[in-house]
C-alpha cells in the first residue's frame, strides 16, 4: 500500500531529518508513528504526499511512485489530518467538508461552488458520521470547539474515500479526554473503510490503545518496529532517550504533559 | 557571556540617538515651512481670526471668504429657460411644477424716423421650471455616481488578474510578477485628473474617459492592496488543499478568498468612496459628470449655480460615507 524505501531528508539548513528509512504499511493497517519533537515524523509523513521530496530514496503509494508527473493523480487518493486542524475558520463547516471533494471536480465547477448532489450528500452523510448535527452544517469552524473542529477534518480527509489517510499530529492541540475521542472516531472510520492510517503521534497510551502496529523514531530512524503489545520501558527509553518516569518535575514543553505520568498505567493497561 | 538578570541591557526610549533624529526633522521642517510660506499662513489666518472676534477692521482671508459666500448664496434652485429656444415646446405638456411666464422689458430706443428716444416694450415667454435646477444638478450627480460605479467594476475585474500575478505564491512565474507589480504600480502612480486629461483627447468629452480614468487607477490600488492580502492569508487551509491535489486556482476560491473577503469588501467600499469623490473632480477636465458642469458655470461666472453644485457634491459625499461605514461594519 504505501512503501517507503531508504528514505533520507537534509533540509536547506542542514538539519538531518530522515536518514535512509525503509518502511512498508500494508492496506488496512493503522500504523502509528512515535517519536519525539524533531525525530521526523512530520517529514516521513509529508514525503507520502509529496509535500516533502525525499534527498534520498522513493516513496510508493499503491506501486505508484511519488513524483512530480503522479502527484496530480495519487494526492487525491490521500485525506491527510493536521494537527492545527487546517481549516478554514470563516467558512462554514460545510464549505471545509465540500472542499474535500475539490480535486475531483472540474475547474469551472469549483470555482462557482457547483458541487455535484452526490457530493453534497456525502459531506451530510459525513458530517453526521463523525458525530456533528445539522445544525453545525451552516456554522463556522471558528465557533466549533477543537475537538468538533478536528472532527470537521477527519470528514473532510474521508470525502473522496481515499484508500490512504495521513494523520500529522491530529491530537497534539486537543485535550486528554477529546484526543482519546477524536482517535477513536478516525479509527472506527478507517476500519468501516479498510482505510489505511498512517498516524504521527506524542501519546503513547493513544497509540497503544488504537495502533495495529507502532513505529518509533529517533534522530531520523527506526528504533522500533511492531505491535503496542511488545512496547516496553526499553523501547520507550529508546526513543525519548531517557526513563518513562513520573515527569512532573521535569516540565517538558514539547510534549504533551499528560502523556508522559499517565505512561507507565497504560503500558500495564496495553499488556 | 552570561551576566546576572539584573545586569541586563534593555533599552528605554528616547535615547540620544531618537533625540538627534527628532531635531534634524525640526530643522528640516523649519526651512521647508519658509519656503511654502507658513509664516505668512499663520499671520493671515491670525489676522483673520481677529478681524472675525472684532480685534480688527479688516483682514484678507476674511474677506475673501466672505466674497465666496455672498456669490454662493442664495444657491440656484429654479430655471428659466425662453420658450423660442425649446424645440418642440408643447403648451399642453408642461413639465411637472412648471409654468409659463410673460416677461417684459422696456429699452430706450432711438427711432430713426422722429431721431426721437422712445421706451420700446419686449416681450416673452419664458418656461419657469421651480426646481429645474436642482432636478438637473441631481441628474448630474447621478450621473457622477454611475460614472464611480462603472470604474469599480472595471477595476475590481481588471485588479483580479493582475493581483493573482503580482502575488508571490500564486504568480505563474517571476518574469509575470516583475510585469504585474510594475503595472499595479505605473496604475497606481499616473493620477486619475492626469490621465482624465490624456483620456479626454482619446475618447472625447464625456463619462467615458472618467470612468477609464478612474477604474485605471483603482485597479493599482485594489491590485496591490489585494496581492498583498493573498501573500500573508493564512497557509494551512491552502496547505490543507494542496496536500489533496487541487489545483491553484480551486486552493484560491476555497482557502484563501474565504479568509480575505472581509478585506476585500472593505477595500472595494473605500475605492467606491473615493471614486465618487474623485469623479466630481475628473469632471472638471470635461470627463463628464458633475464636475463639468461644475467647470461650465464656473467659467461662465453663475456663482449662485456652483453654490448648488457644492452643496450637492458635499451631501451626496456624506451620505455616502455613512452608508459605506455602515456596510463595512455589517460585512468586513
Amino acid at each position: 500500500m504505501l512503501n517507503f524505501e531508504s528514505v533520507a531528508m537534509r533540509y536547506a539548513d542542514g538539519t538531518q531529518a530522515l536518514g535512509g528509512v525503509s518502511l512498508q504499511v500494508p492496506a488496512g493497517q493503522f500504523c502509528v508513528v512515535l517519536g519525539s519533537s524533531g525525530a521526523g515524523k512530520s517529514t516521513l509523513l509529508r514525503m507520502a504526499n509529496g509535500l516533502v521530496k525525499p534527498t534520498r530514496g522513493t516513496v510508493q503509494v499503491e506501486g505508484v511512485r511519488i513524483a512530480d508527473g503522479s502527484l496530480a493523480r495519487i494526492r487525491p487518493r490521500i485525506g491527510m489530518i493536521h494537527q492545527q486542524f487546517n481549516l478554514v475558520a470563516r467558512s462554514s463547516v460545510a464549505d471545509n467538508v465540500l472542499a474535500g471533494a475539490l480535486p475531483a471536480m472540474p475547474t469551472w465547477r469549483a470555482l462557482l461552488g457547483l458541487f455535484t448532489d452526490e457530493a453534497r450528500r456525502k459531506a451530510c452523510e459525513l458530517v453526521e458520521s463523525v458525530g456533528l448535527q445539522e445544525q453545525h452544517l451552516l456554522r463556522r469552524v471558528s465557533e466549533l470547539s477543537g475537538g468538533q473542529q478536528q472532527r470537521v477534518g477527519i470528514a473532510r480527509a474521508f470525502m473522496l474515500e481515499p484508500p490512504l489517510v495521513l494523520a500529522d499530529e491530529p491530537v497534539a492541540s486537543l485535550d486528554p479526554q477529546t484526543s482519546h475521542d477524536v482517535l477513536s472516531l478516525l479509527r472506527t472510520q478507517a476500519r468501516e473503510r479498510g482505510t489505511t492510517v498512517l498516524c504521527s503521534l506524542h501519546q503513547i497510551e493513544l497509540a497503544c490503545e488504537f495502533a495495529d502496529r507502532i513505529v518509533a523514531l529517533r534522530h531520523g530512524a527506526v528504533v522500533f518496529d511492531g505491535a503496542p503489545g511488545a512496547f516496553d520501558p526499553q523501547v520507550f527509553e529508546a526513543i525519548y532517550g531517557r526513563e518513562p518516569m513520573p515527569a512532573r518535575s521535569e516540565g517538558h514543553a514539547t510534549e504533551p504533559a499528560a502523556a508522559l505520568p499517565l505512561h507507565a498505567g497504560a503500558l500495564e493497561l496495553a499488556r | 557571556m552570561n551576566r546576572p538578570a539584573s545586569a541586563w541591557n534593555l533599552p528605554r526610549p528616547f535615547g540620544a540617538r531618537s533625540l538627534c533624529v527628532l531635531l534634524l526633522v525640526l530643522v528640516l521642517g523649519f526651512f521647508a515651512g519658509q519656503r511654502v510660506e507658513m509664516g505668512r499662513m499663520l499671520s493671515l489666518t491670525a489676522e483673520g481670526v481677529l478681524a472675525a472676534v472684532g480685534l480688527r477692521e479688516q483682514s484678507q482671508v476674511l474677506s475673501g471668504l466672505g466674497t465666496i459666500a455672498r456669490s454662493l448664496f442664495p444657491p440656484q434652485i429654479s430655471q428659466r429657460t425662453e420658450v423660442a429656444r425649446i424645440e418642440g415646446f408643447d403648451r399642453n405638456r408642461l413639465p411637472w411644477f412648471s409654468h409659463v411666464e410673460t416677461v417684459e422689458t422696456r429699452e430706450p430706443r432711438l427711432n430713426p424716423q422722429t431721431l426721437q428716444m422712445e421706451e420700446r416694450i419686449d416681450s416673452r415667454e419664458e418656461l419657469v421650471e421651480p426646481f429645474g435646477y436642482l432636478w438637473h444638478v441631481a441628474a448630474k450627480m447621478l450621473e457622477t455616481f454611475e460614472i464611480a460605479i462603472w470604474a469599480t467594476l472595471l477595476a475590481i475585474v481588471l485588479s483580479a488578474p493582475l493581483a493573482w500575478c503580482s502575488a508571490k505564491n500564486y504568480t505563474p512565474h517571476r518574469v509575470v510578477y516583475t510585469l504585474a507589480r510594475s503595472v499595479v504600480g505605473l496604475c497606481r502612480a499616473v493620477p486619475e485628473l492626469v490621465s482624465a486629461l490624456f483620456l479626454v483627447l482619446a475618447y472625447g468629452f464625456g463619462p467615458i474617459a472618467g470612468v477609464l480614468a478612474l477604474a485605471l487607477h483603482s485597479a493599482g490600488f485594489l491590485g496591490k492592496f489585494y496581492a498583498e492580502d493573498i501573500e500573508t492569508a493564512d497557509d494551512k487551509p491552502q496547505e490543507a488543499l494542496r496536500a489533496i491535489g487541487a489545483n491553484k486556482l480551486k486552493v484560491m476560491r476555497f482557502a484563501v478568498l474565504p479568509q480575505v473577503m472581509p478585506q476585500f469588501i472593505a477595500y472595494t467600499l473605500y475605492v467606491l468612496d473615493r471614486n465618487v469623490r474623485m469623479a466630481t473632480v475628473v469632471g472638471l477636465v470635461g470627463a463628464g459628470g458633475i464636475g463639468q458642469e461644475l467647470k461650465g458655470r464656473y467659467d461662465m461666472y453663475n456663482y449662485a449655480h456652483v453654490g448648488t453644485i457644492l452643496v450637492a457634491i458635499f451631501l451626496t459625499v456624506l451620505v455616502l460615507d455613512r452608508l459605506a461605514a455602515r456596510l463595512r461594519s455589517r460585512y468586513a
